[in-house]
């Protein structure tokens, strides 16, 4: 997930470490320690991307979100000296950047740098956070004025709040710096480094943070006996949401273990909660041996092939596979969590094997049905497939339709109505040969009036018939104005009769004739 | 933020929600509306002809349309099957009567109305002076406190049996009171039963009100003098808010649930605008249409929270709906649908819709459109006229879904390939065989199991463990795989669960096929790819692939005993080329044979062996061979011949002998080998010169080895009886 570095740029910050000594300020502890975390996740997560911004009483874009490096760690020698600490300001910028580069759906840690300074006057913690409580005490659900505190931020987050100071000097700050971490959903922290305020405790404290927060989670992806060592980038999070019954928190179980396979098209789009690359992952072995050029080939070698930069690995056949066939590998990612893997391409030449979660859940997808249910084809007497290939057991249709699917009444618009009583009339000058038609439609409108308790209406509608009746022109079939008084009569006495005592065609000689 | 207070809480009251319908014989009065129904097309209309007159709907059809458009909305939106939101209708008159349960299979729209016209409308004649809504209140109370299926889950899943379970609801109560001071005796009313309930369900095995929402809508006919004004949601007590709407009956009551379940759902709309149709008159021209759909508020939880910074989303995303009853509609503009939306889309979220007015021709032409398998992409209208596609409608299984597409960067842009990883330089990856392994593990909806029935996803775990207990990554680590044509169908059958006898046979038949091919020393298909200089030589080949089908069978041979018996073939088999290499060994003909592992053996003595092996077979007598192919080589007979045959010169023999005498047979499997045996025997005997000793010898036998008998002393005692082998005969 993208990372912001909130690097504070006051003032305080260029107070020396050891008193009397001018060359080394809080802020080169600061740019030291930031710079350890890039390296950190340079070498370990170097297909994040990281943003870099600097506040005081303002805040700054220095280097936006970017996988270079480099750029970042020349962003962090630029850094000018400014006037007051203001979180809130800080925290405000970084809530735009993220909105504008991810949108709301993109989860993103948030590392603030900072010396433990709260600030002064307007804008600093203490009234920013007296200013947030009153306005939760007014409760105004109109206000919509601009001057919302940034937290928590609308992108789910942690936020990490690192203090570069000595703790003695910032007992009383440490309780506000938790209330916006607490303020933010809970996740994330307050970092203080242990010890002395010192370039070696300041660099192991970010290097704990990066090793703690920024970790290089390995999964095994699993099929039978088939497996690969995989790593997922994004790292795959904890799943946490509160439903109506209560909080779910399911943890990954780093292994992705392969259920079987779907055709894309039945997997349809589902909603996934996160989406990863699944990066084959190389063994320790081969990142030396990639670095010489290695003349052994691969075959038959027994175990030092297995570490060859050319050793087969499950991860690249089957993405090789799933890219061919157009297909998506079904995976069990934890207790009822499921997703599934496909081949993804950003460009026409790049594509990679790219892992979609679902929300945990036996309904994640509900055209599936219970994801636990499915199982092999092979065990099952007859292949919903086909000989060949052109059927599907997918989607799963639901017993009950929902209302757009069945012929609803709805009268609440005279249109509604008079769309019906035409569909009856157009069908009763078609009698006999719309008969089967017209009585479904005329009993559908009998079963609404009941229902809707609108009883005026079988009499007019009776009327209406009758009328039709007398309308028939002389080259009519003489069923129809059998059928017709027949309607019109049963209607009147549907008022009195059973809701599901449908009006059954009459049966006259015609009609008998016909079936002879 | 704008969205924070729009969030679904816990234990939601919309999760049982009582509709009470005022039957009492006031809401037979007529609305004060009029419905035009007998509307004559101009064709028609003829001279002479008088349309009926507008009929007056009374303000019982007003409720219950109103209702019932606010129970299909959440029926559609939130399925019953899913046990979320449930509703029960009461009628109250004189009396109380519940038209459904909370039980899942009476919560449907059909239900209701078929309850609603059991019930029929309400009567001038029936008694006024005893009818009340309260009949109708404390019933409600009654049923909010009894549990839904979910609750009574979420009851038995707690650690504490005495925990108290959460229980919310909420009451819309439809009827017309008479005052202010009504209200409060409603209101009053109310709270009573609640505590009253409170205590019994304690008592009982009942769930006791936590609170409850009382939601009073006050109804008069259209034009009719209202003195009741609205008042907001106020607490009454910690169990029980109370809230009145006050509004005429007729197409504003309707338009007023229309908003309530919105609000009460956390639902919102939005308006899907330019859909073009075809006139039914003109069908060469098309018009566009607008329809306006409801679903979770979730589906704009991007938009609704961009919003609130209005960076880059035009604030008009926000437009009122034409109707003037005070909705909101997001605008989101139909793209023309590309013929196939098949590859898969990176989606945020999908959440089910409903449209506002079912039955009007554009809504039902959308409907049909996306249940007939189309689907279709939504653009955000935006100020600075970029194209962004935020949204997706998609039927699955007769359900429509809004589906929300991610609009952000993603931070997945620019990878490196997967060619660019571990494992990515290999180029003879199995891609086709995976392939096919997948299509045959695919996976399809099974009923739930019944007791002691294994899970079906269990059930596709232990079959992937089968099938992949030996699978070669690529096409130069394996032979057999790459002569389908010769093995089939042994690698399928070897992986099933279960092999029948015929399967068995199917099994051992694939494996006389490879010794077939092998006596004949038919080329094996090596990949070129992956091997050094010339490659191994054909025999070196053999040997690797009998190993390898070993590895194969020997992984399956756990599975069952007829599995086991399929390994048992290969190696009866193999036995023989063993004991040859054994015996090769211990005679010490050859010069530095180190057989330390099979893999790691000299080419040249592999060769040999195996070439001697090739020609032991066909130096068989049938009965030998018929004993070989049985896979009963435990007679000494046989024994004794190999032992003597490996140290003594080949015989010479065409090699064309075998050359048609291995087509595929045809044949039931019990008799095939016999037939199988006899065949070659046959050909075998027209094409190669009889053995000069057999031909002098009695009864076309010749005593082999005499010196050996005579010299060896148990050798003649324990050997078996011909006649009797032979009876063995298949």
């Amino acid at each position: 997930m993208p990372t912001v570095i909130l690097l504070d740029l006051s003032l305080s910050m260029t107070r020396p470490v050891v008193s009397g000594d001018n060359d080394f300020q809080r802020k080169h502890l600061a740019i030291q320690g930031v710079s350890t975390l890039l390296d950190y996740l340079a070498a370990h997560n170097r297909l994040e991307f990281t943003a870099l911004v600097a506040f005081s009483s303002l805040w700054e874009l220095v280097v936006p979100f970017t996988r270079d490096y480099k750029e970042l760690k020349e962003g962090l020698n630029r850094m000018d000296d400014y006037d007051k600490t203001c979180i809130e300001t800080g925290l405000a910028g970084v809530s735009q950047i993220v909105m504008d580069e991810w949108g709301v759906g993109l989860p993103c840690q948030v590392v603030l740098v900072t010396d433990g300074s709260p600030g002064v006057g307007k804008g600093s913690l203490k009234e920013s956070l007296e200013r947030f409580y009153s306005s939760q005490h007014h409760h105004d659900d109109l206000s919509t004025d601009g001057d919302e505190f940034p937290l928590p931020f609308p992108f789910p987050s942690k936020l990490h709040l690192v203090c570069l100071a000595n703790p003695p000097e910032v007992q009383g700050v440490l309780g506000q710096l938790q209330r916006l971490v607490d303020m933010n959903g809970g996740a994330g922290g307050v970092y203080l480094p242990e010890g002395e305020l010192s370039m070696a405790t300041c660099q192991s404290l970010f290097s704990k943070l990066a090793e703690t927060q920024f970790p290089s989670v390995s999964w095994t992806l699993k099929c039978g006996h088939m497996s690969s060592e995989v790593q997922a980038v994004p790292v795959v999070e904890t799943f946490k949401k509160t439903y109506d019954f209560g909080p779910l928190v399911r943890e990954p179980s780093l292994q992705m273990e392969i259920l079987g396979f779907l055709d894309s098209k039945d997997i349809a789009s589902p909603a996934v909660i996160s989406r990863h690359l699944v990066l084959p992952k190389p063994t320790k072995t081969e990142k030396e041996a990639s670095e010489g050029e290695s003349g052994a080939s691969g075959e038959g070698d027994g175990d030092t092939a297995e570490h060859d930069g050319k050793a087969p690995s499950f991860c690249v056949l089957l993405h090789g596979s799933l890219k061919v066939e157009s297909m998506v590998a079904l995976v069990q990612l934890g207790e009822s969590w499921y997703g599934f893997l496909y081949s993804w391409a950003d460009s026409k030449k790049k594509s990679n094997l790219m892992l979609s979660v679902l929300e945990p859940g036996e309904d994640a997808v509900s055209w599936l049905g219970k994801i636990s249910q499915l199982g092999p084809v092979a065990s099952s007497p007859h292949n919903p497939y086909g000989e060949d290939d052109t059927t599907s057991p997918y989607p799963v249709r639901h017993a009950d339709k929902r209302s757009y699917a069945q012929n609803t009444t709805v009268w609440i618009k005279p249109s509604g109505l008079q769309t019906d009583v035409q569909k009856i009339l157009r069908n009763a000058r078609k009698l006999p040969d719309k008969q089967q038609t017209f009585y479904k439609e005329l009993n559908r409108l009998r079963k609404a009036a009941l229902s809707f308790g609108f009883l005026d209406l079988l009499e007019g509608m009776s009327a209406m018939l009758e009328r039709e009746c007398t309308l028939l022109p002389g080259t009519a079939h003489p069923d129809a104005a059998l059928q017709l008084t027949h309607a019109a009569k049963e209607l009147r006495l549907a008022i009195n009769k059973d809701y599901d005592d449908n009006i059954a065609p009459l049966q006259t000689h015609f009609s008998k004739s016909d079936n002879d | 933020m704008a969205a924070e207070g729009n969030a679904p809480k816990i234990f939601p009251s919309s999760h049982k929600t009582v509709v009470i319908l005022d039957h009492s014989p006031f809401m037979a009065e007529a609305c004060g509306q009029t419905v035009d129904f007998d509307i004559l097309p101009k064709s028609r209309a003829a001279p002479g002809i008088i349309p009926l007159a507008p009929l007056a709907k009374s303000l019982w059809t007003c409720t219950v349309e109103a209702a019932s458009e606010y129970a299909r909305v959440v029926y559609d939106v939130y399925p019953p099957r899913s046990r979320d939101k449930l509703l029960k209708f009461v009628i109250t008159d004189t009396e109380a009567r519940s038209l459904n349960s909370w039980l899942e299979e009476e919560q449907s729209l059909s239900n209701v109305l078929q309850g609603l016209a059991v019930v029929g409308p309400p009567s001038d004649s029936d008694d006024a002076e005893n009818c009340s809504v309260m009949h109708g209140l404390a019933m409600a109370v009654e049923s909010l406190c009894e549990g839904s299926e979910k609750q009574l889950e979420h009851k038995a899943s707690l650690s504490d049996p005495e925990e108290p379970v959460v229980n919310k609801g909420r009451v819309v109560c439809i009827t017309t009171v008479k005052s202010q001071g009504h209200i409060q005796m409603l209101e009053e009313c109310m709270q009573e039963a609640i505590v009253q309930h409170n205590k019994i369900a304690e008592a009982a095995d009942k769930l006791p009100i936590t609170h409850c929402e009382l939601v009073l809508i006050h109804t008069v006919p259209v034009g009719a003098d209202n003195n009741i004004q609205d008042q907001p949601n106020k607490e009454v007590s910690s169990l029980l808010s109370c809230e009145v709407h006050s509004v005429h009956s007729g197409r504003h009551i309707a338009a007023k649930l229309a908003l309530l379940v919105q609000k009460h759902f956390h639902l919102t709309s939005t308006t899907i605008t330019g859909i073009p149709m075809k006139e039914e008159q003109n069908a060469s021209t098309s018009a566009n249409y607008d329809v306006e759909i409801l679903h979770s508020k979730d589906a704009h939880i991007e938009i609704l929270k961009m919003g609130s910074t209005s960076q880059g989303y035009d604030s008009s995303g926000f437009a009122c709906s034409k109707d003037s009853f005070g909705r909101e509609t997001v605008i989101l503009k139909w793209c023309t649908p590309k013929t196939n939306i098949v590859e898969l889309q990176y989606c945020t979220g999908a959440y089910r819709i409903t449209p506002a007015d079912v039955n009007s021709r554009p809504s039902s032409c959308l409907t049909n459109f996306l249940l007939n398998g189309r689907a279709v992409m939504l653009e955000q209208p935006r100020k600075s006229g970029s194209k962004v596609i935020s949204h997706m409608l998609a039927s699955h299984g007769g359900e429509i879904f809004l589906h929300c597409l991610g609009t952000g960067r993603s931070p997945l842009e620019d990878p490196p390939s997967i060619s660019e990883g571990s494992g990515g330089r290999v180029t003879d990856y199995r891609i086709t065989d995976y392939g096919d392994f997948m299509k045959e593990n695919r996976l399809m909806p099974y009923p739930a199991p019944q007791d002691g029935q294994i899970l079906p996803e269990k059930e596709a775990i232990a079959v992937l463990e089968r099938t992949t207990r030996y699978w070669p990554l690529v096409i130069s680590d394996t032979i057999i795989f790459n002569m389908a044509s010769h093995t089939d169908p042994l690698p399928t059958l070897i992986t099933k669960a279960a092999l029948t006898e015929d399967e068995v046979v199917e099994c051992q038949k694939a494996i006389y096929h490879l010794v077939g091919m092998e006596s004949r020393s038919e080329p094996l298909p090596i990949p070129a790819m992956g091997t050094r200089g010339k490659g191994p030589k054909r025999d070196e080949q053999y040997r690797q692939m009998w190993a390898e089908l070993d590895t194969l069978l020997r992984a399956h041979a756990s599975t069952s005993i007829n599995h086991q018996k399929v390994l048992e073939c290969l190696q009866e088999i193999r036995r023989p080329a063993e004991e040859a290499k054994e015996s090769s060994r211990k005679a010490g003909k050859k010069e530095e044979v180190v057989v330390k592992e099979e893999r790691v053996m000299t080419e040249q003595s592999t060769a040999e062996l195996a070439w001697q092996e090739i020609q032991r077979y066909k130096a068989m007598s049938e009965r030998e061979r018929s004993d070989f192919e049985r896979g009963n080589t435990n007679n000494d007979h046989f024994r004794h011949r190999q032992q003597t045959e490996v140290s003594s010169p080949p015989i010479k023999k065409l090699k064309t002998s075998l050359e048609d005498s291995q087509g595929k047979q045809q044949g039931g499997p019990p008799s095939l080998l016999a037939i199988w045996t006899s065949r070659i025997n046959s050909k075998y005997n027209s094409r190669h010169c009889e053995f000069a000793g057999r031909l002098t010898a009695e009864g076309n036998k010749a005593e082999l080895y005499v010196n050996l008998q005579k010299d060896g002393t148990n050798g003649t005692s324990d050997k078996p009886s011909g006649v009797k082998q032979e009876k063995r005969g298949p």
